[in-house]
């Protein structure tokens, strides 16, 4: 049950990060550090892809969101890649955050939002 | 529903730590499995553990965090549904989370707060939730319903 992040850039200034496990109280201290320095810089384009996430507490949530609005007010974006996974799908709806951080089941159309 | 009991009731008793919750959602999802409670149905319970119990350890204070936690599992079953229920007991300063009223929700990102999200988790992913202070101890309960069709 071990959460994990790891990242890749596809260019200067977009970058995939990719989480996996459960982000409930201990996943999400685990990796909220690294998820901040991985997401937050100026300008940056950044994909969350969700899509190995097992288990989405509202703490994740939280994470996601603070992260999300740091990135915003630095002139950068953050979208959502959530695959087929039904269990966040759910949660982030319940809770209206694919309202407020664009939600993709896409790869492409999250890429492409990124970028937009 | 009038439900009669079938299974024994499973319970654990945890520190007020939030080291302990990952603990409960284990015994959660075992107990659940052992009582061949649906996948679905475990998630959703185990999405209003974390959100209660992290309630209760952050807002439980000194004196509370001294005393045990202890959780409660029972399952029940009639012609129509069946309903597990998660019952948590703590010692904290008596607070009713359904008394708070839902914050309203953020209409962009720059609007929105972090945190203040538990309680709308439980409140969507319960089908029941009950709140009561007895003996000195609060006593959040909160259920889900399914059927053998699967509707739950």
């Amino acid at each position: 049950m071990s959460t994990d992040i790891s990242f890749e850039d596809v260019s200067e200034n977009f970058r995939h990060i990719s989480i996996s496990g459960r982000l409930d109280i201990l996943g999400s201290d685990s990796i909220a550090l690294k998820f901040t320095s991985l997401a937050v810089a100026a300008q940056r384009r950044v994909v969350v892809d969700l899509t190995a996430v097992s288990f989405l507490a509202s703490i994740g949530i939280r994470a996601i969101i603070s992260n999300a609005k740091a990135l915003q007010q630095r002139g950068g974006k953050m979208v959502l890649f959530v695959g087929d996974n039904a269990a966040v799908i759910k949660t982030l709806e319940a809770t209206g955050i694919d309202t407020l951080i664009p939600m993709f089941t896409d790869a492409a159309a999250s890429d492409k939002a990124a970028l937009a | 529903m009038t439900a009669s009991v079938v299974n024994p009731i499973a319970e654990l008793s945890i520190a007020a730590d939030t080291g302990e919750v990952r603990r409960a959602s284990t015994w959660l999802e075992m107990a659940c499995i052992e009582r061949e409670i649906p996948p679905e149905e475990i998630r959703r319970l185990d999405l209003c553990l974390n959100e209660a119990l992290a309630n209760v350890i952050a807002h439980s204070g000194a004196i509370a965090s001294s005393f045990q936690i202890r959780l409660h599992l029972n399952v029940s079953h009639d012609q129509n549904a069946s309903e597990a229920t998660v019952t948590i007991v703590d010692a904290g300063a008596a607070f009713d989370p359904l008394a708070v009223a839902p914050k309203p929700r953020p209409l962009t990102l720059s609007e929105a707060e972090p945190g203040g999200l538990g309680l709308l988790m439980i409140r969507s992913f319960a089908d029941k939730v009950n709140y009561q202070y007895r003996q000195d101890r609060n006593q959040l309960t909160f259920s889900v319903l399914w059927t053998e069709h699967g509707n739950g």
